[in-house]
């Protein structure tokens, strides 16, 4: 299905899309080459429009800095937030639009409500509780979950890509499901820990090692934040439920289901999620701001903003750290970008 | 669909390893701290918190200490820090640099949540409002008779009291006033109404003449009104053009014939042109039109802003000369900044007292006041940039400091007011009837 | 489920699915319970206290629905609510048919082209609202700015304009540069969907000799249905939180033309202390979104059909 016909609609889109693009593409340009000025050439009238001089004194100063420290930071909390969205989310979403269940427009409607609610309002409370969460019981919890996990995965993933068991157990072992259960008592054990952790929540009393100012404390809120759910539930609804009815008729299980015939539909939305996380991890500068204080536990726009003097603004450190921001987001976005042409069109899976 | 099987679950694996990875490496400042700490707190605090108990104290800083040369924010911070538990053994300092625009928010959020640093240091317009709220500890044992008479300066002891307690612990002050490019002024021949002699004072006659004459050929300094940043330097001017005062230390009084007189005043001059729009500008942004030489003058001007523009100010060929505002009467009186440290109550009496130790041994220090780039509170420390005629300049200027009214009670909200009345008045707004509003607002806003 | 019952009765079958839905939902569910609706709750709860910084929460002062009745009697957030709605009721529609007309005009072109140009409409997102409100404003400066240095040499415009401070232009301003950050998402999700569209349809149309306008309409507007009703949602509730670009651009001036419910809200809570009024502006914000949202799933629902 070639459809290489030259339309006037199309030419006229293309040039309009390309005039608009430069709106887009300008204060980029702008902010990269900034990168690269000192700060009277930034501010100088008339403007530079190319640096004639380049300098790396912006990044210089910047790296006097733990720059490289900030990045990793960043990196990992916007990686670790990435990874956990996208597992809770889409198991989230998909049984939010595949499965009739009591509680359904209940769950839902908190979950709109919660994206409804500005984020400033939970802050105080937030910050709170991040302070009296007892750090180093969440540490046990998540690593005697992480063992327990990592060995059901093992064993599942042998127990089922090697064909010495009989037919039958195979089956069973299917059906049953370890790694849903084994996700389960993950979950079951951090819920415990979390629970434990409460009535220092009440009584107010400060910890010796609170979970503020640490990357959790960023990366927690923003796995609970439930705008990845909504997503994957949109992403959803588009799977037909014919291809779900003939798994459940070939016996397979639950999750199974979900990854061999869920997965790869919904893996655009993987993609869109993947990317829209990682930068808003990113960006998301005022729960980092309340959140962190160490320097060493700082990211990249916070450290930077820290450079920063009063009544003075330096643009060519502002801008270098964007333009350094702006490396990693490019590279995750070139990376998942290949997720959205190799989804399996519906047509194909429909066969 | 074996092999998206395979990614996944070596995606939770990752993300275990990952998450194991994470704890580590977040848990390991505090994993390492927690040993020295926790052992010496725990048995001598049962037995009744004597003074030689470990006190563990964190004191945010923005970055207000000149580093040296090229040093990042926060090296001689560290660097006093270092000295300070060096010196005082049971008492261990960590400092955290915080940054100008964005402190507030976090400082507010810490304390409404119980994660407040101990010692914070910052101008008084904030610290007393956390001080009058209950947040703070009573510094009033710092202020003997002895410290007093070596200030020896009300308004400035003032500054450092909300109701009457002593919140903050000043370090040094400096006066905000103007500055004018001297090219600019020279070149279109407005330099013989500026007075250079002594401390400068000029009148409102003499400036209207002047600007009248630069905004022929540049373009005038902005009355800028874009946010609230950098208001002290709006409210100084229209303040003085006919002696007027934006409060009378009970309430605020910017709808008095004087002020009106002012705004008026200064509503005419943007109509000609010869003052600048500034509703789309806020101090800080104000300052950059001027140190890039695009405006003529700014009315924001200070020890801090000076020094952190001198190196754009001198790559862009612009040479500032100070001045005070002009006044009817030829007596400005100015606004002005203090700095200071105040101790958050952290339910702690040790560590209050520990971080009193530690702020007076800041504050007595002639080169961290040096390092403020201020002047130093305390008479007995005489002059500390000798031979520095632009600070002794300044030092004229520190004697022409008001009444500070920066810590009575609902400022923030008057802020507020202020610049909205002055962007309506820029917009050709009715002035008396707008002074009147904006002065309802803000004395309504005392109460609550 | 190997040996799936033939439908017993739909209850069981729903006990049984609902089962299964809570383990599939309990991860998701654990995150945001823990650490969305717990504070969530303390911060609702908050709205009907006198809390302000001085003012704890404590039976003292708890004040019921106080804080509701002075809201609506505040003229500045009267004010900041009608400037928010101006902002949605612009923003939304431009966002999502803009996002729409860019997605079918680049999906079918080479992949190299729809990298770039679906890159290139995303990267206001990946430098981040400070740095790209920073070129904004130099581009709208009354000095500098190249928009008033072009137009004054096309000869349009006589003198200057003060496009932030002009009551006139400030809220238009605003929102060109919340278009430009907000219209990346869509589009990359518009590609995605517009991908997934069933070729099969398409070409059957194609066959039968449908326009291209119709195959749009008929065949792929009904299946990225879905996408537009989380692009259209969630655009609305970003445009309803819109914050950062005030504080950066305007702090609500000039004369508080684009002074919005979530700027107004900041400074309750942010600079004059006032947390209980300012959670009640929040909860008053969520509910009108939570209204307008359960609308819009109402309408855009009833298109979808597999």
């Amino acid at each position: 299905m070639k459809k290489n016909k030259i339309t006037p609609y199309k030419v006229i889109s293309v040039i309009l899309l390309c005039v608009v693009a430069f709106t887009f593409v300008f204060p980029f340009y702008w902010i990269i080459t900034g990168a690269f000025k000192s700060q009277s050439v930034a501010i100088a009238m008339p403007p530079q429009w190319f640096p004639t001089e380049p300098t790396m004194v912006n990044f210089e100063k910047l790296f006097k800095n733990p720059a490289w420290q900030w990045m990793s930071n960043t990196v990992l909390i916007a990686l670790g937030s990435m990874l956990l969205v996208c597992g809770t989310a889409s198991l989230c979403g998909y049984a939010l639009a595949k499965k009739r269940f009591y509680g359904q427009t209940i769950v839902f409607g908190l979950i709109v409500c919660a994206m409804a609610l500005p984020k400033q309002v939970v802050l105080v409370p937030l910050v709170r509780m991040m302070a009296n969460l007892r750090l180093r019981w969440m540490y046990y919890a998540i690593a005697v979950a992480a063992v327990i996990v990592l060995v059901m995965i093992v064993v599942s993933a042998v127990k089922n890509s090697y064909d010495w068991l009989p037919a039958a157990a195979r089956a069973e072992w299917k059906a049953k499901d370890y790694l849903f259960r084994a996700l389960a008592v993950l979950i079951a054990v951090l819920a415990a820990a979390y629970l434990v952790s409460l009535p220092g929540l009440i009584s107010g009393t400060p910890e010796k090692t609170p979970m503020t100012n640490t990357l959790w404390a960023v990366i927690l809120p923003t796995v609970g934040w439930p705008f990845g759910v909504f997503l994957m539930k949109q992403f959803s609804e588009t799977i037909p439920n014919e291809i779900l009815e003939a798994a459940r008729i070939d016996g397979a299980g639950e999750l199974n289901t979900f990854l061999t015939v869920v997965c790869p539909i919904i893996k655009p939305g993987f993609g869109a999620l993947a990317i829209f996380t990682f930068i808003n991890t990113w960006n998301d500068y005022f729960l980092q701001l309340i959140m962190l204080q160490s320097r060493e536990n700082l990211t990249i726009s916070l450290g930077i903003s820290t450079l920063q003097a009063e009544f003075a603004t330096n643009y060519g450190l502002l801008m270098a750290g964007a333009a350094l921001g702006a490396v990693p987001i490019v590279t995750i976005f070139l990376v998942f970008q290949k997720f959205f042409t190799q989804g399996i069109t519906m047509g194909a899976v429909k066969g | 669909m074996k092999t998206i099987r395979k990614a996944l679950a070596l995606m939770l694996a990752l993300c275990m390893v990952l998450a194991l990875a994470a704890c580590g490496s977040g848990d390991k400042p505090i994993e390492s701290k927690a040993p020295e700490s926790k052992a010496p707190d725990t048995t001598p605090s049962d037995q009744g918190g004597e003074p030689t108990a470990e006190v563990e104290l964190l004191w945010w800083a923005p970055p207000t200490f000149i580093q040296d040369a090229d040093d990042p924010a926060g090296t001689y911070e560290q660097k006093l820090v270092e000295e300070f538990n060096a010196s005082h053994p049971g008492i261990t300092v960590k400092v955290e640099t915080i940054d100008f625009t964005t402190a507030s928010d976090k400082i507010t959020t810490a304390i409404e949540s119980g994660t407040a640093a101990d010692v914070l240091f910052d101008a008084p317009g904030r610290i007393i409002e956390y001080g009058k709220n209950g947040k703070l500890v009573d510094l009033g044992d710092m202020f003997t008779d002895e410290f007093k008479k070596d200030v020896g300066n009300d308004d400035l002891l003032t500054s450092c009291q909300g109701n009457g307690t002593y919140y903050m612990y000043p370090i040094s002050a400096s006066p905000f006033y103007m500055a004018i490019n001297e090219k600019m002024w020279t070149e279109s021949g407005a330099m013989e109404f500026v007075n250079l002699e002594g401390n400068r004072a000029w009148t409102t006659e003499d400036f209207e003449k002047a600007i009248e004459k630069v905004s022929a050929s540049y373009n005038p300094g902005v009355l800028f009104c874009g946010g609230q940043g950098g208001d002290q330097g709006t409210r100084a001017f229209i303040a003085n053009l006919y002696d007027g005062s934006v409060s009378d230390g009970k309430e605020y009084t910017f709808n008095s014939e004087a002020m009106l007189k002012g705004l008026t005043k200064a509503q005419e001059w943007i109509d000609k042109g010869w003052l600048g729009n500034g509703v789309q500008y806020n101090g800080g942004q104000s300052i950059e039109l001027f140190v890039a030489g695009t405006t003529a003058w700014e009315f924001c001007w200070g020890t801090s802003a000076a020094g952190n523009n001198a190196a754009t100010m001198e790559a862009n060929g612009v040479k500032a000369i100070s001045l005070p505002f002009p006044s009817a009467d030829g007596k400005p009186v100015l606004e002005y900044l203090v700095n200071g440290f105040c101790v958050f109550d952290n339910g702690d009496a040790a560590k209050a007292e520990a971080a009193k130790t530690f702020i007076k041994w800041l504050c007595d220090n002639e080169e961290n006041v040096t390092r403020t780039g201020a002047f130093p509170v305390l008479q007995s420390m005489g002059n500390l940039y000798p031979g520095d005629a632009e600070k002794e300049l300044l030092v004229e200027f520190t004697k022409m400091y008001g009444p500070y009214y920066n810590t009575m009670d609902g400022f923030a909200n008057m802020r507020a007011q202020w610049f909205d009345m002055l962007q309506k008045i820029t917009g050709g707004g009715d002035v008396t009837e707008l002074a009147n509003a904006a002065v309802e607002a803000s004395n309504a806003g005392m109460a609550g | 489920m190997a040996k799936t019952p033939a439908r017993l009765n739909s209850h069981a079958l729903k006990r049984h699915e609902t089962m299964v839905a809570y383990l599939f939902m309990l991860p998701a569910l654990f995150f945001f319970v823990a650490f969305v609706i717990v504070p969530m709750v303390t911060g609702v709860v908050t709205s009907l206290f006198n809390y302000t910084m001085k003012n704890p929460v404590s039976p003292e002062t708890f004040i019921g629905l106080k804080n509701y009745i002075d809201l609506f009697q505040d003229k500045t957030f009267l004010r900041a609510m009608l400037n928010t709605l101006i902002l949605v009721v612009v923003t939304v529609p431009a966002v999502t048919l803009f996002s729409l007309w860019v997605s079918s005009a680049i999906y079918q072109m080479k992949e190299g082209v729809r990298s770039f140009f679906r890159c290139v409409f995303y990267l206001p997102v990946v430098t981040g609202t400070v740095a790209v409100v920073v070129v904004w404003r130099w581009m709208f400066d009354v000095y500098s700015g190249i928009l008033n240095y072009a137009l004054t040499s096309m000869g349009l415009i006589q003198k200057s304009i003060m496009w932030l401070g002009d009551k006139r232009f400030a809220i238009w301003c605003i929102i060109l540069i919340m278009f430009t950050t907000y219209v990346g998402q869509p589009i990359v999700l518009y590609v995605a969907a517009l991908g997934n569209v069933d070729q099969s349809l398409v070409e059957a149309a194609q066959v039968d000799g449908a326009t291209d306008l119709q195959v749009f309409w008929k065949i792929k507007w009904p299946q990225v249905m879905p996408t537009t009703l989380y692009i259209v949602v969630i655009t609305t509730i970003n445009t309803f939180q819109c914050f950062s670009l005030i504080q950066l651009l305007t702090e609500g001036g000039p004369e508080g033309t684009t002074n919005t419910v979530m700027y107004y809200l900041y400074q309750n809570a942010f600079s004059l202390y006032k947390y209980g009024y300012a959670n009640s502006m929040g909860v008053v914000l969520a509910i009108i979104i939570a209204i307008l949202s359960a609308i819009q799933f109402k309408v855009m629902s009833k298109d979808v059909s597999y």
